[in-house]
């Protein structure tokens, strides 16, 4: 029942992303409606990033498995939204700068993101045993998470320095009540989506899990 | 001084295939047990799980001082092991290997103790010389000197043994009869002469 | 052997012994790595081998001066870096395929393991940065204008990259492909640093007075974050 309503919600968006909104001014032609996807797109990228890493935290802490089944989730479709919201981007790049990538802190940022993720998957395909699997994937996330603070602080000095053009910053549309609305509405549209998909995703790994040996050992994994 | 330990309920699975399961026992100072079972039936898993190497899929290892339960970051005082698996540093002499493990441990031994636990396993004329120039007895019998060491209330002996010469396999049984006024000994072998020490005997084939 | 009712040890020898097994595997590494070379080899020989093609290819004359303090650094911290990845994971690699981790496991407590390990690695990256830096800058006619700033940029920088890689090392030990492996890992958390780094040995070769040399307090910051992380995180690492 959900889902349709989404699928809805979300065919409203991308038409009135078209229709409905107004393209931005400052920004040329109608490039700017492409913002409506790219910004909710990396939000989501982020965010999954941090649910993540939380989950991964709690693992660690509790050792329950469902906890690793969201970290594994959100680290996948966080994945996802990355590249998507790097495409976009690129896009975007190229539409109003005039190439597809020149390193501005936006584009910088997530890279890097693109490259935890890559790493984050390298870990857990490289570990065979489960448990060693999740407690390595887990802390690995918190590590690259505590890295991300550096990287906010870090980058920005270092590129308005060197390309001291990139000051264009890809923002919000402007405070256009219709662009707001639609912004919003693709926003909570593509957070439907990610929560939609997320919660698919661990009850496929929950029915996985079913197939593993049931010695799931919680009490001595504390000793 | 009174070191106890108590294992209930202890399995271990690997994926889909079961090594054991329900294996419960309690042992006092002066005990000896000895695990017997085919190859394969894991008779060194369950050493390395009470020495806290591997964790079990079902099941607690308790280790009590004075009745006080020993949390999992002290018992390296209190366990000391010999394995196949378990090897020394080869770039380092006996004695360096001796005076690392002591250190490392945290213990207060020093190189009269080291020196004194080397005599102990026949090693004396071979303490100054590269690990890498050992025979597989000599190795054996530093293992036992390392495991020895602290003086551990619980010796775990997996295949002690193994690459022995009859007056190594003598240097085992004085270890494994003194060991029982210290403590315990958990004796894991194929051979029957190993098996012989103990009191008592866990079949894993079973 | 003093022990209290429960078995542990008072909080007050604790500490103070923390440290004591700490030292004892760092010089056992170290006395090891003497008389082998596992690491130190596979490092110097990295290092030299991509300093010597990049002085070969590059010399000191093809780049402008405007552009060298910038290029030169970047030159700098790739070979640094990458060396220092080609050699940081031997320390646990070793004692994986020696057979001699599970010993390990038995005696020393994982914190002071890490601590043991981290301070091999950080001598490593010193013997490292001591050959290859004034090397490069000879080679390369690398004209530093604040050399205070450039010494502490290198220092922090290395310490920087032996805490943000030991952890790792731990993790990838046992796993079957270690060096790609090693390397995939530890990237995406060392740029932010290695960032850092480059910036700061670019503006001491210019000579820009830094008030407060900003990119050392970065470095130095990672370091210590990575370090309080790892230490919360290296036990469970340690365990499995």
């Amino acid at each position: 029942m959900y889902k349709f309503l989404l699928a809805i919600w979300m065919a409203v968006i991308i038409v009135a992303a078209f229709l409905y909104a107004e393209a931005a001014t400052g920004f040329p032609g109608e490039t700017s409606r492409i913002l409506f996807f790219h910004v909710p797109q990396a939000w989501i990228a982020t965010l999954s990033f941090l649910i993540s890493m939380i989950a991964s935290a709690v693992y660690l802490a509790k050792r329950h498995v469902k906890a690793d089944y969201l970290a594994q989730s959100a680290a996948e479709l966080g994945f996802l939204f990355c590249v998507l919201a790097t495409i976009t981007g690129s896009i975007f790049a190229k539409a109003t700068w005039g190439s597809f990538w020149n390193w501005d802190p936006r584009q910088t940022s997530i890279v890097i993101l693109l490259m935890i993720y890559g790493a984050y998957f390298a870990v857990r395909s490289a570990v065979s045993d489960p448990n060693r699997r999740r407690v390595f994937a887990a802390v690995y996330s918190i590590l690259a998470f505590v890295t991300v603070p550096f990287l906010v602080f870090v980058v920005p000095r270092i590129t308005t320095s060197l390309h001291p053009e990139n000051t264009m910053n890809p923002a919000h549309p402007g405070m256009d009540p219709k662009t707001l609305k639609v912004f919003l509405g693709s926003l909570f549209a593509y957070t439907g989506l990610f929560v939609w998909m997320l919660r698919l995703k661990i009850r496929v790994l929950a029915i996985e899990g079913l197939r593993e040996p049931k010695f799931v050992n919680r009490k001595s994994d504390r000793g | 001084m009174m070191f106890a330990l108590n294992v209930s309920g202890i399995g271990k699975h690997y994926g889909e295939t079961l090594l054991f399961k329900n294996i419960s026992f309690q042992l006092n100072r002066g005990d000896v047990l000895a695990v017997a079972g085919w190859n394969g039936s894991g008779k060194s898993t369950l050493l390395r799980i009470i020495a806290g190497l591997v964790r079990p899929s079902a099941g607690q290892v308790g280790m009590f001082f004075n009745s006080e339960p020993i949390s999992k970051e002290s018992r390296r005082r209190f366990v000391g092991m010999v394995a196949p698996a378990l090897s020394l540093y080869d770039e380092l002499t006996g004695l360096e290997n001796m005076e690392f493990f002591s250190r490392v441990r945290g213990t207060a031994c020093n190189r009269n103790d080291c020196f004194d636990i080397i005599d102990r396993v026949g090693l004396t004329e071979h303490a100054t010389k590269m690990c890498r120039d050992y025979s597989s007895g000599m190795k054996q019998r530093l293992k036992l000197a390392q495991a020895l060491l602290h003086k551990p209330p619980l010796l775990l002996l997996d295949e002690p043994g193994c690459n022995l010469d009859s007056k190594g396999i003598k240097v085992v049984e004085e270890i494994i009869s003194e060991q029982r006024q210290l403590g315990m000994t958990v004796i894991a072998s194929n051979e029957k002469r190993e098996a012989d020490y103990a009191d008592r005997v866990i079949n894993l084939s079973e | 052997m003093h022990q209290t009712k429960s078995g542990r040890q008072t909080t007050q020898t604790e500490s103070s012994i923390y440290l004591n097994e700490a030292f004892a595997i760092w010089f056992r590494d170290l006395r090891s790595e003497f008389r082998t070379r596992y690491a130190l080899n596979a490092i110097l020989m990295f290092a030299v081998t991509t300093l010597i093609a990049v002085s070969f290819s590059i010399g000191s004359f093809r780049i402008e001066e405007a552009e060298r303090p910038f290029l030169y650094s970047v030159l700098l911290w790739i070979i640094l870096t990458f060396s220092a990845l080609s050699g940081l994971a031997r320390s646990f690699v070793k004692e994986e395929e020696a057979g001699t981790i599970d010993v390990l496991k038995l005696c020393a407590r994982p914190q002071a393991v890490f601590l043991g390990k981290l301070l091999f690695n950080l001598t490593l990256l010193g013997a490292l940065e001591l050959i290859i830096v004034p090397s490069f800058i000879l080679l390369m006619c690398y004209q530093i204008n604040f050399p205070g700033f450039f010494i502490a940029m290198i220092i922090s920088g290395g310490l920087g990259l032996g805490a943000g890689t030991t952890i790792i090392a731990a993790m990838i030990a046992r796993a079957s492909t270690r060096g790609a492996l090693f390397s995939a890992l530890s990237l995406p958390l060392l740029l932010p640093l290695m960032i850092t780094c480059i910036k700061g040995c670019e503006r001491a070769a210019i000579g820009i007075s830094s008030a407060g040399w900003p990119e050392v307090k970065i470095a130095v910051a990672y370091f210590v974050i990575m370090i309080t992380m790892s230490l919360l995180l290296f036990p469970l690492v340690w365990e499995e």
